[in-house]
Parts: structure tokens; sequence; C-alpha cells
């Protein structure tokens, strides 16, 4: 269990790497939002997965433009609370939004 | 999760699989009973979503997914004309695993649930 939570705080500092290398500094485009999921998600799967461990991953992203709206989000598992955790990641700039979960489910 | 773990299955059965179809039917049942004519109020949001996430959990696991951790996430939004989109990747067993997804819109808000099944060797 230790060992799992210590990953979890490794996968936050890798996902806040992963999402500010693809959106850093960047405005809310349309055209460009394809890319950066794909970017944003693709990057955080794989710095999961070099880490080796026996999991399986999921990995969700959520990006919304800034207008005054608001958002929420939950889940609920049904899964094995010692071996198989979560997290997720905030993250914004001036007009964006980004919410990233990842969920690890131990083989 | 005990009781299965001493059978040694490495595959589900074809009818015991994680089944996408029935899984969105669920979801969607929810998501339409609970959020018919519901306007969205910042102080119930989390609320709401917490429950509808633990509601769709309970169903999924009353339709008998035997062997298979669920995973579901709810989102709910203010339709506020902004852009939004989610994402979502997987690092599984494609053979065994698979995921459901299911929207539902009204004038003031925007739901988006989805549920991922991991089979449990």
């Amino acid at each position: 269990m230790d060992e799992d939570q210590s990953a979890e705080e490794v996968t936050d500092t890798k996902i806040i790497i992963a999402v500010e290398s693809t959106i850093g500094n960047s405005s809310y485009q349309h055209s460009k939002i394809n890319q950066w999921m794909s970017g944003i998600v693709e990057s955080s799967l794989s710095q999961l997965t070099k880490l080796g461990k026996p999991f399986k991953y999921i990995v969700t992203c959520i990006i919304l433009q800034k207008n005054g709206a608001g958002l929420h989000t939950a889940s609920s598992c049904f899964w094995d609370n010692s071996t198989d955790g979560s997290c997720t990641v905030r993250w914004e700039n001036k007009t964006i939004y980004c919410i990233v979960s990842v969920f690890g489910l131990a083989i | 999760m005990d009781a299965g773990a001493s059978t040694y299955l490495i595959r589900p059965n074809y009818k015991d699989k994680f089944k996408a179809g029935v899984a969105k039917e669920c979801i969607g049942e929810i998501l339409r009973e609970q959020l018919y004519g519901v306007q969205y109020d910042p102080e119930e949001a989390p609320a709401l979503s917490r429950a509808l996430a633990d509601c769709i959990k309970n169903k999924l696991r009353d339709v008998g997914f035997d062997r298979y951790k669920l995973i579901v996430q709810v989102v709910i939004g203010e339709q506020r004309g902004e852009g939004v989109k989610m994402a979502a990747r997987c690092l599984w067993d494609a053979d065994t695993d698979s995921f459901a997804q299911d929207i539902f819109m009204n004038d003031s808000l925007f739901c988006v649930a989805a549920a991922f099944g991991v089979y449990y060797y």
C-alpha cells in the first residue's frame, strides 16, 4: 500500500509535466483541441508505462474553456482498495482548465 | 472479489465479458431518469455527480459482470456555450477489458458518464 501511495505522488508530477509540455502557455483554440488531447493523454500514459509497474492504467482528460461555467466530476470505483488507486490533477492557465484522472489497477 | 480468485481464470467466457452495449444502456437509462428536467445548480452538482456515479456503479454490479473491477466517472457541466472535450486512453488487456459511455444534455447542463470494466485475473 505504501508503494502504491508514493506511486501516486510520482504520477502527479509526471502528469503535470505532460500537460505543461503540451498546452503550457496556449490559449483555448477549438482547432487544436484534438491534438492537445491526444498529446496529453498519450504522454501521460507513456510516462506511466515507463514506471514499469504491474498495473493496468486508465487515463482520462477533460479540457474546458474558461467562460464562467461550472463543471463537476465524480468517480465511483469497485476495486481492491489495498492494491488499486487513482489520482486526479487539476491544471489551469488563463483560458483553459484541464483535469486529468489516472486510475491504476493492479494485475 | 476473494471468492472468484481461487478459480484462476485468465480469460472470461464469451458470455461473461464486459458488454459495452448493455452497460451503455444502463448508463443512459440512469442519466435520463435522474437528470430529466434538472437545472444546473452549483450547490447540488457535486452531490448529484457523486450520487450518479454510485448509482451507475451499483447498477452495473447488479447486471452481473463477475470478476470485473469497475470504474465509473461522471462529469456534469453547465451549458454556457463553452468548448469542452473529454478523452481517455487505457493500458489494459484489449481482449478482456472494455468501456461504455453515454451523454445526456438539456438546456442548462450536460452530463457525460463513462464506465470502464477491467478483468481481475
